[in-house]
């Protein structure tokens, strides 16, 4: 008797124990909000999704959505892996999220403003003093300057996880210069040129208005006496990681992609140079960091940022987005302090967790590290992208001893975390041709404006795609994932 | 009494290989305060491009040069005038009690007030073995010590020029024991702050009148925070406190705020920059 093979799509999906699965509850059944799709996708066979696959993966290629990784030897560019399989998220827990979003940026604002002037949450001995004055995104130069509508973090990037306990915690706050929203919207108009019938069963929120919510956010915040703004994405260039984000962004907005040789100040006002003379430029979404903002302020030696465009910033003629010295706010050591932070001034308890942080500044909490480095993830305060991070359980032994020796030359420069577990979707792996278990978290993206907030219904799902990888930026090898929110 | 004078500030910045497109931001305006007004301002620049008055991120102005036309050099002069008070530098009531004094400046409100001008930077950073090299007398006020520490610094370093430059380092500085007016300060700022007093370094002119010196360049002297007193002025490089010698322009944490020049200038070859001041008591009232 012959057996049929069988070959629907989740045919060889394995699912362990311990992990949290987005997909499947513990019994193995199909949690509610992906059981329409699941049938949808279990008419096919594996070979129609390798088909699927092969075709967005060259359609993305086509469209140029790339990233670049620093410190290969030959830095070349990538696609950004892409996932078929949309991860789901419910009207209730997306509000958690949202509120939790809001909440947690709003602090930071507040944060922010308070560290610049009257520095009440230093002296009333919540943040220690020591984390500001160590701390090189703290400008001396931002002392009592008021940024348009008291507002530093105008865009936030807020990375998210769901543990193992089915909690969402947050990891990071990236407030500055957050990437990854062009995969968004990238990543939801790819899967619907190539699933486009699977949308008509589910309610999904757009992510598409991203770009006119982020000009009109960004456009409340314009110069006084400015009728009609006219706004500006900066870019460090065409070999930064994140170029084709900063000219999608430009694009989708409808406003210029400069680099700083574009633009040049005089008399305090920023204007950008085109083949009709001189034009003004009021908004400035910087995509540049502060310290290479203005050669004249900060670091003298960036040829990437505007001669001038600080004071012509500090006199109110125009508006940078994300506030110079909004990076202060933006390091892991102060993250640990969110919670208090939310308290201090909001009076609310946190909506989103923190996980539990130590820091290697603090003897005791230094010894507890050096004592339990294998259950612990250390990591630097102050470099993004995943780079620095030693995951305690995967260390050799002389990669343990390398790692203590390094925390105790500087311990002002690490802090360390329980190992989380995030939770794991199924993933399409492209050489086993078949779906397979990997950790996502998800980054989501709010902005502020004048007394409105708006958060991205989606966000950026990211995958390890590594099997067993804890790091999901994609500099680090991770993957993504289009992110649905459903509508009540 | 009232001191008048004229101070003129010269540069020539000349570019090897030329170039097309450059920013210059001047930092030479004497600051207007309580003992300075001035009288008198007047910028030239040799490219006819305009100079525009703006100020740098601690609130000091500046002149600011841009020129998109084809050059191998710029020349620009500023000339002022200004009135300067007589200051008798020791016309202040010091606070009584010396304990009290310390109490304040170990405070955190204190610390977290001060924290620009206690923070170390590049410049003002000791080495863990140069520490100890200059302590506080805990029995005496903090004037005092910082008096102490003007004239101890004063002799630790002999003033040499052409050895440092704006790069040297104050290990350096503190091992080779010489340098100009900003190796003084410097070495004055990194103790002072160690000891928890704010300091800042100040750049500006000095009236040469007396056999200090100061090389007919720019000068550069401290200025730190006693309490209950405010800001005084310390000049190492001259073992005096800040007089009617010294016309202020700007302070910053270190050098690197006050550099008197800064440009981007989108060139590949060498360039070189040579400049002058003389200031000149004209007339006393």
């Amino acid at each position: 008797m012959a057996t049929i093979e069988d070959k629907s799509i989740f045919s060889s999906y394995i699912k362990k124990e311990g992990l949290f699965d987005e997909v499947f509850d513990k019994n193995g059944e199909v949690k509610e909000v992906y059981q329409k799709l699941l049938d949808l996708y279990g008419t096919r066979t594996i070979d129609d999704y390798v088909d699927l696959n092969n075709k967005a993966k060259s359609s993305f290629f086509n469209q140029g959505i790339t990233f670049q990784v620093y410190g290969d030897k030959q830095s070349q560019e990538k696609i950004f892996p892409f996932d078929l399989f949309p991860r789901i998220i419910s009207t209730d827990e997306w509000e958690t999220i949202e509120q939790g979003a809001i909440q947690r940026n709003i602090a930071l604002n507040h944060f922010l403003w308070d560290v610049y002037h009257d520095k009440k949450i230093v002296k009333d001995k919540i943040v220690p003093i020591e984390l500001l004055s160590s701390s090189p995104n703290y400008l001396h130069q931002m002392m009592g300057v008021d940024p348009p509508n008291k507002i530093y973090n105008h865009i936030s990037g807020t990375d998210i996880i769901k543990h193992s306990d089915g909690d969402y915690y947050v990891l990071e706050d990236n407030i500055r210069c957050p990437s990854g929203v062009s995969y968004v919207i990238c990543n939801r108009t790819a899967l619907k040129r190539a699933l486009f019938g699977v949308f008509n069963h589910y309610k999904t929120h757009s992510v598409t208005n991203y770009a006119e919510n982020l000009l009109h956010l960004l456009e409340t915040a314009k110069p006084p006496g400015v009728d009609m703004p006219v706004t500006v994405v900066i870019t460090p260039g065409m070999f930064n990681s994140a170029y084709y984000e900063h000219s999608y962004l430009a694009k989708a907005m409808g406003v210029e992609l400069v680099e700083g040789r574009d633009l040049f100040v005089e008399n305090d006002f920023v204007y950008m140079k085109t083949t009709q003379g001189p034009v003004r430029v009021d908004v400035v979404y910087r995509r540049i960091d502060d310290l290479f903002l203005d050669p004249m302020e900060f670091s003298p030696d960036s040829a990437l940022g505007v001669p001038g465009i600080f004071a012509a910033y500090r006199k109110g003629n125009v508006t940078i987005a994300n506030a110079p010295g909004t990076g202060v706010a933006d390091d892991k050591a102060i993250y640990t302090y969110m919670p208090d932070i939310i308290k201090y001034y909001l009076g609310e308890e946190p909506i989103l967790k923190n996980v539990h942080t130590y820091h290697c500044s603090r003897p005791k909490e230094l010894q507890y590290v050096l004592d339990n480095i294998k259950d612990l993830v250390v990591k630097p305060v102050d470099e993004a992208g995943g780079y620095g991070i030693s995951i305690g359980n995967r260390l050799t032994k002389d990669e343990i001893e390398r790692v203590k020796s390094e925390i105790k030359a500087n311990p002002r420069k690490y802090v360390a975390q329980p190992i989380m577990s995030l939770s794991v979707h199924p993933t399409y792996i492209d050489q086993k041709e078949s779906f397979e278990q990997r950790h996502v978290d998800l980054r989501t993206f709010t902005v502020l404006g004048k007394d409105e907030q708006f958060v991205l219904k989606g966000g950026l799902t990211r995958v390890a795609l590594k099997e067993g990888n804890l790091i999901v930026n994609s500099s680090q090898g991770g993957g993504s994932k289009d992110t649905w929110v459903l509508k009540q | 009494m009232l001191y008048e004078y004229e101070i003129d500030y010269d540069t020539r910045n000349s570019y090897e290989k030329g170039l097309n497109e450059a920013f210059w931001q001047f930092l030479v305006i004497p600051e207007e305060n309580d003992t300075q007004e001035l009288t008198y301002w007047h910028f030239e620049n040799d490219l006819g491009e305009r100079n525009s008055v703006s100020q740098n991120g601690l609130g000091f102005k500046t002149v600011q040069v841009r020129s998109k036309k084809e050059l191998d050099h710029i020349k620009f002069n500023a000339h002022f005038k200004l009135t300067k008070k007589e200051i008798n530098p020791f016309d202040f009531e010091l606070p009584l009690d010396i304990n009290e004094e310390r109490k304040l400046v170990d405070s955190l409100d204190f610390r977290v007030d001060h924290e620009p001008y206690l923070r170390k930077t590049k410049f003002t950073q000791l080495l863990e073995e140069h520490k100890t090299i200059y302590t506080f007398d805990p029995k005496k006020s903090i004037f005092e010590n910082l008096t102490e520490l003007n004239h101890w610094a004063y002799g630790h370093l002999y003033f040499k020029t052409g050895v440092t430059d704006v790069n040297t380092s104050l290990d350096e500085i503190i091992e080779n024991r010489h340098g100009v007016c900003q190796d003084f300060t410097h070495l004055f700022c990194a103790i002072a702050k160690h000891h928890g007093v704010p300091t800042r370094y100040v750049s500006g002119y000095l009236h040469q009148g007396h056999g200090f010196f100061g090389d007919s360049q720019m000068h550069a002297w401290a200025e730190s925070f006693v309490p209950n007193v405010g800001w005084i002025g310390f000049d190492p490089t001259n073992n005096v406190l800040a007089n009617h010698n010294h016309i202020k322009v700007c302070h910053g944490k270190d050098y690197t705020d006050c550099a008197p020049l800064k440009g981007v200038v989108y060139t590949l070859g060498k360039n070189e920059t040579e400049y002058s001041v003389f200031v000149k008591a004209s007339q006393q009232q």
